[in-house]
């Protein structure tokens, strides 16, 4: 993996992992599926990405981690989003998606 | 921030529980994966490689998420701090080594810091003390320096001063407190009423002076100062209470908080109206009462150079007005204003200045030697060091690690000397006091303890980053040598090779310094002090000047106290003195005075001399010789001519080949003329470095003085005499006391108690040094001869002569030491200049002084080479061969 291309998946993995945990808070596991069932399988979280991107904005302060128990009763951790994340949620949002319009834009120019 | 904090605190102190979470929250991924796959339908062991496979390599997906966890690196410096402490318990020679050499040179630092920081870089405990200064008059061309103010000068500087707000005076006396068991002598400062309003101090209970409580008539009243407050009981319910003092009932209307004991270390202060002498009738117009010290406070924006032309201008105005009580002009007569921050610290200056030198140099030498003991101990440790660099710790990293080992090390070795120089505060306190009254302001505080903080850290990076960066971190040629000759290179080498010199150099220079304190303490011991202070013993005694007011009555006194004393068995002579000899804490009390038949062009071009009012004994009592003519007799009364005694560097400066004994003089404020009768020996009166100035003696009984000593030749013990004096005072008159019973020995000690404390000071930082370099020298001999093993078994085995073996190595060494002597030399020449002003006849190049240093040196550097040099010679060929 290029240093390049993780960086790249990096911004776009963190705003999908935050995307996910609007919804109520996750696992690492259960947020991996969740974006590849919402994506069709088209996007696959590959795990060495997605725990340290977890880290990541843990240490941002945008989500918050607390043991829990899973679905199958197992102490799983789960992951929250913070006030903050919710803003920085709502900020990526917007500019991903002047982002990809602006992307369409050109591509339907040519 | 506080999920940052919090995060930092695992990171410190949870790291376990972070490993674990990490290790439970990726196999609870896996098990998920692996249910998942059981669900899909696949077999279960090939479900679970394919959990596994997907998940990839869950120790390096950990690794990166400390990393992404931003506490990565206070994880490492745990990890390198547990690998110091490791290392150090397993190196435990290494660590005390290092510890206790920092130690020493932290604590002297720090020591020596709380000095500085107290005396020279605090704020003065006055309010906005910076704006006061103390005015002096000067007048070089006559020999007059710092002469005082006289009472009517006062409301004249006040009233004509364009640049300072206010201005106060200030004497000292002894009153006698009478009510107590015994009549007790207290060091009273007397002030204007507005004295402490102008130096900025509120008194701690109650109040200060009132104005107009320093006019004539006003009710008698007092302030304590806090040392005097808190000897006698620290009572918070003193105010209003009385102290009969001599004839007067004061009342106590303040205590002063803690202050620095100056001008004077007063007992209590009164307003000026209360002294005697100052508040007579008489004073108030004496332009020749030069009794008082003045203070004045800036005005805003007011500079000290506008202060210096407006109060010298003010002077010289009252120079021309009243021409009789000044010099003249072209004597260089000036008035100016001195910062109080000088006038408190000044005298330590120079002393704590050297002191800073000696122990940033011990530091230095205490670093050099660290970072050659870690130099040595990494090279030890280089098979390890470069095999961690082959698996991929980067530069950055081993050199983090060796500076956290050193910075911790630096940090045990601060904490020890803050306890260090914790343990010597007391002593240095007591020091600093003989040349500053801000020595009671010394304390290890916040503001030391952080400089104790910065200096550690910058101690530990200075000794370990020069072994980190010359580290050696080639595996190839590490492991290839097998570790027997892993050198370091050359660039080590050079490194610790220039350690030694520099350590050597540092050495000298302190040697140096200490060489020539000592050198000066012993001239000083061996001035020819003029007199025999063996057996004899004094005490204080000014008379109560309610009581005794005129000549008669004190002279009464001494007619029944003489006697009275002689009489006692085992006095084989008693005297009274004005003053003692080597006393320091006066110069001499000038007078102008006409010699018959050699009048003066101007009264200010006649001789000056001290004057001393001695009895008939004093001479044979300490011994002072006499060379010609007669001493004091009993029938020297008042009704009888007029007589002085001279000294010898008077006799020779002012009548060079005449004779003297015959002549007359007429001096200042006596109506008649004295003549001269004898002529003694030269006695140190004002010190020991204060050479012999012109000095004239007066009979006692002509010229009855208030304040005096007595001295007593005796063979009893301090204690009986003391008793005995006390006793037979107490019974002519049981309210007069006498105080202060010395051995004329120890006061003959006191004069050198600052010399000597400053040698020993330097001299055990000297001793430290050369302990400390000569440790060093054989470390590094010892090392290089453990490099040179085979070396050495080849020539063995060749031939070679052990001697020529043993020459081989000491020339190594020694030239190490040549080197460092010869850069010492520019230092120490350096150090000593700086030094000059301590030296009493001890010139700062001292020859013999610099000689015996290299001398002592190179001694203890060629027993510090022997040592580890004879191993070279007892190298076993077969042995180091076979190890090859």
């Amino acid at each position: 993996m290029t240093p390049a291309k993780s960086d790249l998946l990096q911004g776009t993995l963190d705003v999908l992992i935050l995307n996910t945990l609007q919804s109520g808070s996750q696992h690492g596991w259960g947020i991996a599926q969740r974006i590849q069932q919402v994506s069709d399988d088209v996007l696959q979280v590959n795990q060495g990405s997605l725990y340290p991107a977890l880290y990541r904005l843990e240490a941002k302060g945008w989500i918050r981690a607390d043991w829990g128990n899973s679905e199958n009763n197992r102490r799983a951790k789960f992951y929250a989003l913070t006030r903050a994340g919710r803003r920085q949620l709502a900020e990526e949002k917007e500019s991903w998606q002047r982002f990809s319009a602006a992307v369409g834009r050109v591509l339907q120019a040519t | 921030m506080k999920t940052q904090l919090a995060a930092a605190w695992r990171a410190l102190f949870h790291r376990n529980e972070l490993y674990r979470d990490l290790d439970e929250e990726m196999r609870f991924h896996v098990e998920m994966e692996l249910e998942k796959n059981i669900r899909r339908g696949l077999p279960a062991e090939q479900a679970r490689t394919e959990a596994l496979r997907t998940f990839g390599a869950a120790a390096r997906h950990q690794e990166e998420c400390r990393e992404a966890s931003g506490t990565r690196w206070l994880e490492d410096f745990v990890q390198d701090a547990r690998a110091t402490f490791r290392g150090l318990r397993k190196n435990p020679g290494y660590a005390i080594a290092a510890a206790v050499t920092l130690a020493l040179g932290i604590g002297a630092n720090v020591a020596v810091f709380s000095v500085v920081h107290a005396v020279f870089l605090q704020a003065l405990p006055y309010g906005a003390g910076e704006r006061l200064v103390r005015l002096r008059q000067d007048a070089p061309g006559i020999g007059i320096r710092d002469a005082g103010f006289s009472p009517p000068e006062i409301p004249e500087y006040a009233a004509q001063t364009r640049t300072l707000s206010a201005v106060a005076e200030y004497h000292s006396m002894f009153f006698i407190l009478l009510g107590g068991a015994e009549p007790e002598r207290l060091q009273t400062g007397v002030v204007s009423a507005n004295f402490f309003d102008l130096m900025g101090v509120t008194p701690m209970l109650g109040r200060g002076f009132l104005p107009g409580e320093d006019a004539a008539g006003a009710e008698p009243v007092l302030i304590l100062s806090y040392d005097y407050w808190q000897r006698h009981g620290s009572d918070t319910k003193i105010l209003g209470r009385t102290f009969k003092m001599n004839d007067k009932i004061h009342t106590v209307v303040g205590v002063l908080p803690p202050m620095p004991a100056y001008p004077d270390a007063n007992d209590l202060y009164m307003p000026s109206s209360d002294c005697p002498f100052r508040g007579s009738a008489a004073a108030a117009h004496n332009r020749n009462a030069r009794m008082l010290t003045v203070f004045g406070r800036l005005r805003p924006g007011a500079t000290r150079a506008a202060v210096n032309r407006d109060v010298d201008e003010i002077g010289a105005r009252l120079a021309r007005a009243y021409p009789d009580a000044y010099p003249k002009s072209g004597s260089g007569f000036s008035v100016r204003g001195v910062p109080l921050a000088d006038e408190l610290t000044e005298r330590a200056r120079p002393t704590f200045l050297i002191l800073l030198a000696v122990v940033g140099l011990v530091l230095l030498l205490a670093c050099a030697n660290v970072a050659n003991l870690t130099l040595a101990r990494q090279l030890r440790r280089s098979r390890e060091m470069a095999l961690r660099a082959a698996l991929g710790a980067g530069r950055g990293r081993i050199v983090r690690q060796a500076l956290t080992e050193s910075g911790l090390l630096a940090l045990i070795g601060g904490g020890l000397g803050i306890l260090l120089a914790a343990g010597g505060l007391r002593l240095l306190v007591a020091f600093a006091a003989r040349f500053t009254p801000r020595a009671s302001e010394i304390t290890i505080d916040s503001v030391v303890l952080l400089f104790a903080l910065g200096l550690s850290l910058a101690t530990g990076l200075v000794f370990g980053l020069l072994p980190a960066l010359s580290g050696n971190r080639n595996l190839l040629t590490v492991l290839n040598d097998g570790g027997t000759r892993s050198t370091g290179g050359i660039r080590g080498r050079v490194l610790r090779q220039g350690l030694i010199v520099v350590q050597v150099a540092v050495s000298f220079m302190l040697l140096i310094g200490a060489g020539l304190m000592l050198r000066s303490l012993w001239k000083l011991q061996h001035v020819a002090v003029g007199f025999d202070a063996e057996r004899v013993v004094t005490m204080r005694l000014s008379l109560n000047f309610s009581k005794y007011t005129n000549g008669g009555e004190r002279r009464t006194f001494h007619e029944r106290l003489l006697p009275a004393l002689t009489d006692q068995p085992g006095f084989s002579s008693v005297a009274i003195a004005g003053t003692l000899p080597l006393n320091q804490n006066g110069g001499p009390q000038n007078s102008f005075f006409e010699i018959e038949g050699r009048p003066a062009p101007s009264k200010d071009l006649r001789p000056q001399a001290d004057f001393q009012q001695v009895s008939p004994e004093y001479f044979r009592t300490i011994r002072i010789p006499l060379l010609r003519g007669r001493a004091f007799a009993g029938s020297d009364l008042p009704d009888r001519p007029l007589v002085a005694v001279v000294n010898q560097t008077m006799a020779e400066h002012l009548w060079k080949t005449e004779e003297p004994i015959g002549r007359r003089i007429l001096v200042d404020g006596v109506k008649d003329w004295i003549t001269v009768v004898g002529i003694v020996g030269d006695v140190r009166q004002y010190g020991l470095e204060r050479k012999p100035e012109d000095q004239v003696y007066l009979a006692l009984e002509q010229f009855p003085s208030l304040s005096g000593s007595i001295l007593v030749r005796t063979t009893s013990d301090l204690d009986s005499v003391a008793r005995r004096i006390r006793h037979t005072v107490h019974g002519l008159d049981p309210d007069q006391p006498v105080d202060r019973a010395r051995t004329l020995e120890d006061v003959r000690s006191e004069a050198i108690a600052s010399p000597r404390l400053t040698s020993i000071l330097l001299s055990i930082f000297a001793g430290l040094a050369l302990l400390i370099t000569s440790a060093g020298i054989a470390g590094v001999i010892a090392f290089s001869v453990g490099e040179r093993t085979q070396e050495f078994g080849i020539r063995l085995a060749l031939g070679a002569a052990p001697g020529s073996v043993l020459a081989m190595v000491m020339r190594e060494g020694m030239a190490l030491v040549a080197a460092g002597i010869a850069l010492g030399l520019i230092g120490a020449h350096a150090l000593a200049r700086l030094m000059s002003g301590l030296l009493f006849e001890v010139d700062a190049t001292d020859p013999p002084t610099f000689l015996a240093m290299s001398v002592v040196l190179a001694g203890v550097a060629l027993l510090a080479c022997l040592l580890p040099a004879r191993r070279a010679t007892s190298v076993d060929p077969t042995v180091a061969l076979r190890n090859a």
